[in-house]
Order: C-alpha cells, then sequence, then structure tokens
C-alpha cells in the first residue's frame, strides 16, 4: 500500500469530517499529508494505532506555539490536532487538584481554577494559550520557575495513547506517590516521544492575594547582580526575579538600561515590606529608579521568549552566571535577559546573526560554566546543524524510544535522526 | 522449589570458602571493603521490614569506579546487585531477596560541595540527610526534604525512594530538589543525568530514575538544589476531641488558600505513646492534634498562623497551641519524629501501613480505618502527614498471640484497598520494594505495567539489577501475595 492510499484510509477511518486544512499544521515549511482534530479518545486512539500500523509518521500538536523545538523531523505524515481533547475530567478544589484533558488551553483552564482562587503556577513561553500537551511536551521554564513549583514538580500523572494505541497512565490523582516508575516525568519535556499525551492530573496552588512587579535600573551588569541577589537572599516572596539587558528592558517598556526586574506576592502588608526591600535596595545603589513598573514587563518578555519568528536560545547557567552570560550576550548584539533562582538566560538573535558558528561559541560558554544551551526556536538548518538539545546521555534516550516507540511513529527525528 | 522469601537459618557456616566472586570484588575494592563470611552478612540480610536473605557479599566502595567496577563483577558472575544505604527502607528495597552482591554506599559520605552563591550542594550518596541539613544550615540555606528517619537515611536512599517527610507538602519530595545524579549503569558504564542547573533540555532521566528503588543503577554523586531558610517560622498545636474532626480540619485549613509548610496528625495512642516518654506537651486527653507549621516573612507568618488558629477553632479544636520559642517548637518536632518508636515501646509488634488518599476523602477514610482496626480487634496508631492524605496506620499486635500475624495482614490489606477505592494510591514516600509489587495490579492495568517494564528494559538492567522489586511478576520472582505483605511487618525503631 502506498503511502497516499494509507492517508486515505486514515481519513475514512473516523465519523464526520474530523480533517484539517494542511497547510494551517505545516512544520518547517512543510505540511502533512493530513491533519486530524478527534473529539474524543478513543478517535485519537484510533488515528495513532492506524498511523502506526501504516508505517505512517504522526506529529501531535496542541497551540502550535513550539514547532521550531528540537531537530526537524525526519517525515511528516499526519497532524495529530488535540485541542478537540479540552474536557476537565475531575476538579476538587478542596483538594487543590485536577484532572484535564490535554488539548485544553492553559488559559482556560486557570479561569476554571481562578473562580476557585487556584491556579497551575506556569508561565511557559509564548503565553497561556499553551495547551497543556504542549506544556508537558516541551517542559519550557518561565519567569516563575524555582520561585514558585513549576510544571514538572506539579504534575501528579499523565494518560497517553502509545504508539500501538493502547492507553497506558501511570502516578494518580493524589499529591504524594511514589508506586511504581515515573512514567510522567519521562513524558515531561519529551516532545512527544513516547506517546501522545491525552490527559494529565496536576497538584495545583492557591492564587496569590495579589502581585506586584517592581523594577531596579542599574549602572552595569555587575551590580544588578548585586542587587538580584542581595534581593534573592532576604527570602522575600518572590515569584519572579530577572535581570535585563538594555535591550531586553527596552522590550519589557522600561528605559533602555540594566535592570533588575521581579514580581512579589502576598497581601498588602507582605507587598509594602517587598516595596520597602526594593528602595532601600534603589537608595543603597543610588538607582535612578526603583519601584514599581506597569506588570506587563513579563507578560511581553515572555511572548518574546516564545516567539518562533526569530532564533531563540536558552542557556542554562548557575545562578551567581546569570548576569555575566546576559552581558555575554548582550556584547554580541543579541536580546537577553536572564532568571536568578532557574539559571536560564534567554537569549534573541536577529536572523541574520543566526550561524552556527555563533551558536557553538555561546554553547562553549554555559558549558565552560557547567551548563547546557538548548535552541528553542531556530530555522530548521540550523537545527539540523547544530544539536537543539545540550544532553550527553544520548543512549538511554535511544534505548526508551526503540522500548516506546519501535517503529518511529511518533515525531520521529526530532531527538536524533531516526529516533 | 526455591522460595525466595524463606527465613535464613540462624546456622552460620564460618568456614564457607572463599569464591571466585568474592576473590575479584576485593581486587577492585580492597580485602578490607569486602565482607563474605556468612556471620558477617547477618547485617545485610534486611533492611527495616523483616523478611531477609543472605547476599552472597557485601562491598562497600569508596568511589564511583570501584562502584562501576562491582557492578561489572556482579555482572560477569550473574548475580543479582542490589543497592544499599543506611537500611531504613520500609518496603524492603534493599533485601537482597534474590542474594548476589549488596553494595553499601555508605562509605561514600562526603559533601564534596556546598555553593551558596549558587544554592547547590554537591554530595555523594552515602551523605545522611541530616548532615547536609546541618551543613546547610551554617549558610542560612535549607535542603528541604526531611524524611523523619533524616537522622539516619543516606540522601542516596532519599533519591532511591524518592522520599519525602513533613516538609514535603510546601516543598515537593526529593525529585523536586535533585538537579543532576552520577550513576553507575547495570553494564558499569558511568553517566550523568540532569545538570548543575536546573531544568537541563531533552528527555528528564533525571526524573525517571529517582524513585526507581535501585533498579535503574546506583547513584555515585548527587547534585541537590537548596533554598534560603525562611525568615520566620509559627508551629501550632491544634488539639481535637477526635481524629475524624481533625480530620475535616486538615481540608478546611488547605482549601481556604493557605498551604502550611506541615500539617501532621497524630491520634491519641500515638499521643500516650509518645508523652510519657519525651514529655513534649502533647495534651493526653485529646483524640487527635495536628502539628502545623507556616513559615515565610514575619507579616505574612502572622496572618497566615492568625487564619490556621481560626479555620481551626471553627472546625472544632478544643484549644490551639503556639510554640513561643525554638524550644518549644523542638520540642513539638520531637514528639512527631519520635512517635514510631514510641509504639514501639508500647506494643510487642506493629504493622506500618503507607497509604495516599485524596486529603477530602480523610475523615471518612479515617473513621473507616479505626471501624476496621476495632473490627479486627486491634489497637492502630496513626501519625502521618496528614496535609498530603497520606496515611500511616499503625497496627499494634503481638506475634505469639496465635493467628495474629494473619489477621493483621488481612487487615493491612484491607485498608490498602480502602485507599484505592478512595482514589488514592498504595504508597507516599516508602516505596513498592518487594512488600507492594502485589498492591500495583489494584492502581495499574497490565498495559500501564507493561510500560513501566519497557522503562526497565530500556535502562538494560534484565533480571540482575535490584531484581524482583517494584514490578510484579518479574520473572523467576513468583511469590505469593501473602508472603509478600509479610515484608509490612516492621520492627521498633523505624521511622516514617
Amino acid at each position: 500500500m502506498t503511502t497516499t492510499t494509507n492517508v486515505e484510509a486514515l481519513r475514512s477511518l473516523l465519523p464526520g469530517d474530523r480533517t484539517r486544512n494542511v497547510e494551517d499544521y505545516a512544520i518547517d515549511g512543510v505540511a502533512p499529508s493530513i491533519a486530524l482534530r478527534p473529539d474524543t479518545r478513543d478517535e485519537a486512539v484510533r488515528i495513532v494505532a492506524a498511523a502506526n500500523s501504516a508505517g505512517l509518521v504522526l506529529v501531535p500538536l496542541g497551540a502550535r506555539t513550539a514547532t521550531a523545538l528540537g531537530r526537524p523531523l525526519a517525515r511528516y505524515d499526519v497532524a495529530l490536532d488535540t485541542t478537540g481533547l479540552a474536557r476537565i475530567v475531575e476538579y476538587e478544589p478542596n483538594d487543590l487538584t485536577a484532572t484535564i484533558e490535554a488539548g485544553m488551553t492553559l488559559a482556560t483552564f486557570q479561569q476554571t481554577l481562578a473562580t476557585n482562587g487556584q491556579y497551575l503556577p506556569a508561565d511557559p513561553p509564548p503565553s497561556d494559550n499553551v495547551t497543556i500537551g504542549g506544556l508537558l511536551a516541551t517542559a519550557r521554564p518561565g519567569a516563575w520557575r524555582h520561585h514558585v513549583p513549576g510544571q514538572r514538580d506539579l504534575v501528579l500523572g499523565i494518560t497517553s495513547i502509545q504508539p500501538d494505541g493502547t492507553v497506558t497512565h501511570s502516578g494518580g490523582r493524589v499529591v504524594k506517590n511514589v508506586s511504581g516508575y515515573d512514567l510522567h516525568r519521562m513524558h515531561t519535556g519529551a516532545l512527544g516521544a513516547f506517546g501522545v499525551i491525552v490527559e494529565a492530573t496536576f497538584k495545583l496552588q492557591p492564587l496569590p492575594v495579589s502581585t506586584r512587579t517592581l523594577a531596579i535600573e542599574c549602572e552595569s551588569f555587575e551590580s544588578a547582580a548585586e542587587v538580584a541577589y542581595h534581593l534573592w537572599d532576604l527570602a522575600l516572596p518572590l515569584r519572579a526575579l530577572s535581570i535585563l539587558a538594555p535591550g531586553a528592558a527596552e522590550v519589557a517598556g522600561l528605559p533602555a538600561r540594566v535592570q533588575v526586574l521581579l514580581e512579589c506576592m502576598g497581601g498588602d502588608a507582605v507587598l509594602a515590606r517587598c516595596e520597602d526591600a526594593i528602595h532601600r535596595e534603589g537608595a543603597t545603589t543610588r538607582a535612578p529608579h526603583a519601584g514599581e513598573v506597569r506588570p506587563g514587563s513579563f507578560v511581553t518578555l515572555r511572548a518574546l521568549a516564545g516567539t518562533s519568528a526569530l532564533t531563540v536560545l536558552r542557556l542554562g547557567v548557575p545562578s551567581s552566571q546569570v548576569a555575566a552570560a546576559t552581558q555575554f550576550a548582550t556584547e554580541r548584539g543579541y536580546v537577553a535577559w536572564g532568571h536568578l533562582a532557574a539559571g536560564s538566560v534567554l537569549v534573541v538573535m536577529p536572523e541574520a546573526n543566526t550561524i552556527a558558528e555563533s551558536v557553538r561559541a555561546l554553547r562553549a560558554y554555559a558549558r565552560e560554566r557547567g551548563g547546557f544551551l538548548e535552541i528553542e526556536s531556530a530555522p530548521a538548518t540550523l537545527r539540523a546543524e547544530v544539536d537543539p538539545f545540550d544532553t550527553p546521555e544520548r543512549t538511554l534516550v535511544t534505548a526508551l524510544k526503540h522500548q516506546f516507540d519501535p517503529s518511529g511513529t511518533l515525531n520521529r527525528g526530532r531527538w536524533q535522526e531516526d529516533v | 522449589m526455591h522460595n525466595p522469601f524463606r527465613r535464613s537459618t540462624s546456622t552460620v557456616e564460618s568456614t564457607a570458602p572463599q569464591t571466585a566472586l568474592v576473590t575479584d570484588l576485593m581486587a577492585a575494592v580492597g580485602e578490607r571493603n569486602v565482607l563474605w563470611r556468612p556471620e558477617d552478612l547477618i547485617g545485610y540480610e534486611y533492611d527495616a521490614t523483616i523478611d531477609r536473605r543472605r547476599p552472597d557479599a557485601v562491598v562497600f566502595p569508596a568511589t564511583t569506579e570501584q562502584v562501576a567496577a562491582a557492578v561489572v563483577i556482579a555482572n560477569a558472575f550473574g548475580v543479582p546487585i542490589v543497592p544499599r544505604g543506611s537500611g531504613t527502607g520500609l518496603a524492603g528495597g534493599a533485601v537482597p531477596i534474590m542474594g548476589g552482591v549488596v553494595i553499601v554506599l555508605t562509605r561514600m559520605n562526603r559533601i564534596v560541595e556546598i555553593d551558596p552563591r549558587d544554592r547547590v550542594a554537591v554530595l555523594q550518596p552515602g551523605v545522611i540527610n541530616l548532615h547536609l541539613q546541618d551543613a546547610c544550615a551554617k549558610h542560612g540555606l535549607l535542603y528541604a526534604p526531611d524524611p523523619s528517619s533524616q537522622r539516619i537515611c543516606t540522601i542516596g536512599g532519599n533519591i532511591a525512594t524518592n522520599s519525602g517527610g513533613p516538609h514535603t507538602l510546601a516543598h515537593g519530595s526529593t525529585v523536586n530538589h535533585v538537579l543532576g545524579i552520577e550513576i553507575v549503569l547495570p553494564d558499569g558504564r558511568v553517566t550523568f543525568l540532569g545538570s548543575r542547573v536546573p531544568d537541563a533540555p531533552g528527555v528528564d532521566l533525571r526524573g525517571v530514575f529517582v524513585g526507581s528503588e535501585g533498579t535503574l543503577g546506583i547513584v555515585t554523586s548527587i547534585t541537590v538544589r537548596l533554598q534560603r531558610a525562611p525568615e520566620a517560622v509559627r508551629t501550632m498545636l491544634a488539639i481535637f476531641e477526635s481524629i475524624e474532626v481533625a480530620s475535616e480540619a486538615v481540608s478546611a485549613i488547605i482549601s481556604g488558600g493557605v498551604i502550611p509548610v506541615a500539617l501532621e496528625m497524630l491520634d491519641q495512642e500515638i499521643i500516650r505513646a509518645v508523652e510519657p516518654r519525651l514529655h513534649v506537651g502533647y495534651p493526653l486527653d485529646a483524640g487527635a492534634v495536628l502539628l502545623i507549621e507556616v513559615e515565610g516573612l514575619r507579616e505574612s507568618v502572622e496572618a497566615d498562623a492568625q487564619y490556621v488558629v481560626t479555620a481551626c477553632r471553627e472546625m472544632g479544636a478544643r484549644e490551639v497551641r503556639t510554640a513561643e520559642s525554638e524550644e518549644e517548637r523542638a520540642r513539638l518536632w520531637e514528639g512527631r519524629k519520635g512517635g514510631i518508636g514510641a509504639i514501639g515501646a508500647i506494643s510487642p509488634n506493629f504493622y506500618i501501613l503507607d497509604g495516599v488518599v485524596p486529603r477530602t476523602q480523610l475523615p471518612k477514610v479515617m473513621a473507616e480505618v479505626m471501624r476496621l482496626s476495632a473490627e479486627a480487634g486491634f489497637r492502630c496508631a496513626n501519625i502521618f502527614h496528614a496535609g498530603d492524605g497520606n496515611l500511616h496506620p499503625n497496627i499494634m499486635f503481638d506475634e505469639l498471640v496465635p493467628g495474629a500475624t494473619q489477621k493483621v495482614l488481612d487487615l493491612g490489606g484491607q485498608i490498602m484497598r480502602l485507599c484505592v477505592d478512595s482514589g488514592g494510591s498504595i504508597t507516599g514516600e516508602h516505596g513498592i520494594g518487594i512488600e507492594k509489587r502485589s498492591y500495583m495490579e489494584w492502581i495499574f492495568s497490565a498495559a500501564d505495567l507493561e510500560a513501566q517494564q519497557r522503562v526497565r528494559n530500556a535502562w538494560g538492567t534484565g533480571d540482575l539489577f535490584n531484581p524482583c522489586k517494584i514490578l510484579p511478576n518479574s520473572h523467576g520472582c513468583g511469590a505469593g501475595h501473602e508472603a509478600e505483605i509479610r515484608q509490612h511487618l516492621a520492627t521498633p525503631g523505624v521511622y516514617v
């Protein structure tokens, strides 16, 4: 049977018309042969199993905000749009846990949770428009990471469809559980390599009473590092603490200087205390400005981190190196900012400058400091030339892939060629 | 037929020959660091559970290279490998149930580095949890996971079981604090998973490894994340007439928007065991107490503590006391951490359970636990992580009473089933080990378990690496359900 007839068979697999315009699902300029949007888990199971037995390569897609992540696909036949699977399966506010289908957007999920004064503390790039499945499959940290527990820490269980159509669960719905191997951790950050995530259970947090965004202008990266460290050491109830190079500050709507940008959360007394600490810090360093800024600053930076129009790199460096790494990238003409606690520095490169050599230089810089560089978004040519990940251990990943997806049905090529 | 669950006989033959396996191990790690005489092996037959099996040899490596060498040798001889820390595990994870080589990591007990600026610590697997805490405290930092066995358990063991502790409620389990691990794989290869920096890109092999109970490899170096100690802490003791009322209060506190850092329950049996021995100030006539801790900035701690007091009173607390000094706070915690030991003093035997339920189910489940225990004719003492819905019923009995052990095992099974039927799980922090393999089928389908087996296949451990742990019906590990749950029988001196 040829690929074309296999694809035609998929088309008639489901009732009604579940097909979508393939052009809307193009990845790296390549459209699939067919795009399907199932309405139920059972329909999704049938699509995955059929693709697997027909030897087709299937790519699960949610909001399609992170399609430039990972190596270019080796082949792309079927787009599986998960956004039709978007129910809340179970939500018990008093348990602070919720089970939801993977095609729901984070925004919709947060709206439901907010009615009970709760939320999932995740701020992935580019925005809350990502789906829950995408949130987990990409596991991209945001500015909140390591101030509040993130998606990696809060996922309690995952239900996924294996390539042969088998549905498997791991973990559970309770907040503490050490039964068996944590397959949900294996799926988290795996870019759909081991199964199509269709449902997840999360531990939730109470929404902060209120939040406040504050900034301190700094003379230099060195003084920004000092200011940021000083504030971090005060054990304030922060949700974000970042160092912005002038270019990033400008994007965030702040004066184009080195800035320490932070978000505090808590009640009035706590916020007053935070603000006071920032004023003191500003006075000590003679900052031209230290105080509240518009709350949208983090939102704007988050969107830039998640753009797929530009090349975006995430450097992981120890916290003590965040300011220096931000400076290093800035001096090379890139827009950069870093999150202190998570040790992540975001670097946005103008298209013309995106050459493999520059990326390798930044990677070498991060590695020398015990860190790594991940390509979050870049043209396919660059991602083919430079490994988008920076993981020394490949043998185990390959072995897992062969165990879970021996025919290479899911996202073939994303990890390594033909894996 | 060979029965892997038989007890070792008491006769020891110190004239047993030194085997080629032992000779090779000695060449790898030094003669003094290998035990092989039967009388020397006795201490490594068991952990904090009761079943035992004599290993063929015990080695004490001092370096990653020595661990790798021991693994390669055991592989060459085709004998099982069982990693071991302090042996405080409550699920039989360190019991060499199929014999083989026990690799004890306690000589690798060095804190290599504490970097207060990067807030990371690098340590060897044999470092005792409390030693790390103490070393961090000098820098105003803390390592959050604090299992009750922290005075003796190792961080390597904590990684194997993904340990929790009272402060898991706010800070998460071990996996949330481990950044990177160096491991020796079953074929002797050494690799590093994760990074010194959080959120290394790619498949989270680190996250898969933590909690794998020594079945996927041996940890030889650990990089953990530290956090700044809070500015203020407030510890409260809320006193209730019954465990059911206290359970209702647990959900009420948490759903009100304040998550304490710890929320522990001690029932009347525990109070009556603890108070006469430790004099920590628990009222003897209380039905149950909740030990509640909040932390943060002075301003928020004040408000949160006030909230907790009000919530407890509204839910029927007779009294809510607040620790007025660090000394008083330490005493309240001493009662909690010494609780299980105190049961050992009032009952010849007790059977310790570890189950989890959604916390809204706690009142119903606790009432049912008490009903089932009374019906079976046993006293049951409860001391547990109520905020997480993580129960630890301790059934007290005397194994010399004919038939008692069997009845206790049946009761334990009923309580585990109750947890599962209430939407919960069969273990919150102790692990599956050998003791709970049979229960795995209560919470996972055949397909789920097959997927878990694939992880093990990918790691290539075959049947040699900590065999017969976690997964039910592993090749060559057949054992009856009853034989397996006998592992639950704990000895005095264990911790939760």
